[in-house]
């Protein structure tokens, strides 16, 4: 069956140029986005990715004396699509900085200490389910320069393949009970309630040391006969 | 029927990890016909960006997309300079279209992807077709060489490149 791709909702996508965030105004187009016929170049996409890219690190907290610090927390990351169906086999990388708020990137000048025991990068394979697991610990808050005080709430970096070209996912999940997602001009650059709503996981009660959240993300495209609106 | 809404579309960041950005965009491998694609990617003013992270999706030379001995999938990231490389192979044309590389940009301040296409010469492609006429020139890429192009994107101002919607 072919993957049908409809076109993006204003309410619950950003839209581009973002108050409070003024990169935006330098780098998202000033032309209106063109609109293009879908052919089998837009919906089709490499399959499988994971034979492309390694598999890389499923657990960042590590343990003992390799253990990073920070609060340790486990992601359950579904991976569905429109219809809801899972995605198992897709490909998803995740990536986040420290419980200090510092990424392992050389480009990050934020003056907060790295962690010798944590490397911020994982990348998954999602399992029958549509399931990805990350065993982590949660991010720090960190200041975002050349702003009047702008600090972003701890978030999580996901990119997605989904199942065609135009159902790549790029986007971020954040915590719930964070003051700080308040005012954030990234996640507040998604109008809709719900739709911002559905990027903050959710905490699952449990008795553990390890706080678990659970997470959906829903890669773009449904199931259809080509050509349907 | 149940039908979910696409959860929301948020920039990469300027932190994108240097593993994922590197070892990704030589597509060629150990093929003939090989073609390297250049270029510079500058936001407003011409400013070159730095860690900007492309992704590319093209058909083999026959233009299949189901080839298991050529995945048609590539990732590069600028350098400081701006300037990106990939190495691949001339894309086959594939019915109804013209021969294309459809390429993908994330970055920080980039609140969604965002889509263009690159194509080897003007034709009476449908998707070429579907920007305005002033702007088709800046999506065929400029031979620099036998076996090389060049394809620059200019994100916002000036010789702004065509973006696509979907």
């Amino acid at each position: 069956m072919a993957v049908v791709i409809a076109r993006r909702d204003p309410l619950t996508q950003a839209q581009g140029v973002e108050p409070g965030y003024a990169q935006t105004a330098r780098r998202w187009p000033s032309q209106p986005l063109a609109r293009r016929p879908h052919t089998a170049s837009e919906l089709s996409g490499p399959q499988p990715v994971a034979r492309l890219l390694p598999l890389v690190r499923g657990d960042l907290a590590g343990h003992g004396a390799r253990r990073a610090l920070g609060q340790l927390i486990r992601l359950r990351v579904r991976v569905v699509d429109e219809d809801g169906a899972p995605l198992p086999g897709t490909v998803v990388e995740a990536w986040h900085c420290n419980a200090a708020g510092k990424y392992i990137h050389p480009n990050d000048t934020h003056d907060a200490p790295a962690d010798p025991n944590f490397y911020g990068a994982a990348r998954l394979v999602a399992g029958d389910s549509g399931l990805v697991e990350l065993r982590t610990i949660k991010p720090g808050a960190y200041p975002v320069p050349d702003t009047n005080g702008w600090w972003r709430p701890p978030h999580v970096h996901f990119s997605v393949w989904g199942r065609v070209w135009l159902s790549r996912l790029v986007t971020q999940m954040f915590f719930p009970g964070e003051p700080l997602n308040e005012a954030d001009a990234i996640l507040n650059a998604i109008h809709d309630p719900g739709a911002r709503g559905r990027c903050i996981a959710r905490l699952v009660p449990s008795t553990t040391n390890e706080l678990i959240y659970d997470y959906q993300l829903v890669v773009r495209g449904r199931k259809g006969a080509p050509g349907m609106p | 029927m149940k039908r979910l809404v696409p959860t929301a579309e948020m920039t990469l960041g300027p932190f994108f990890p240097r593993e994922f950005a590197e070892g990704a965009n030589d597509l060629a491998g150990a093929a003939e016909n090989v073609v390297e694609i250049t270029g510079r990617v500058t936001e407003l003013d011409g400013k070159p960006l730095d860690n900007v992270i492309l992704e590319i999706w093209q058909a083999d030379a026959g233009g299949r997309f189901d080839n298991p001995d050529f995945a048609g999938w590539g990732r590069a990231a600028t350098d400081a300079q701006g300037n990106y490389r990939f190495r691949t192979i001339r894309p086959g044309a594939i019915p109804g279209r013209a021969p294309h590389v459809n390429f993908l940009i994330l970055y920080s301040g980039l609140m969604r992807q965002l889509q263009t296409v690159m194509f080897f010469e003007d034709s009476n492609d449908p998707v070429l077709q579907a920007v305005q006429p002033s702007g088709r020139s800046r999506l065929i890429a400029r031979a620099t060489g036998k076996n090389s192009l060049r394809f620059d994107i200019r994100l916002r101002g000036g010789e702004e490149t065509p973006f696509f919607d979907d």
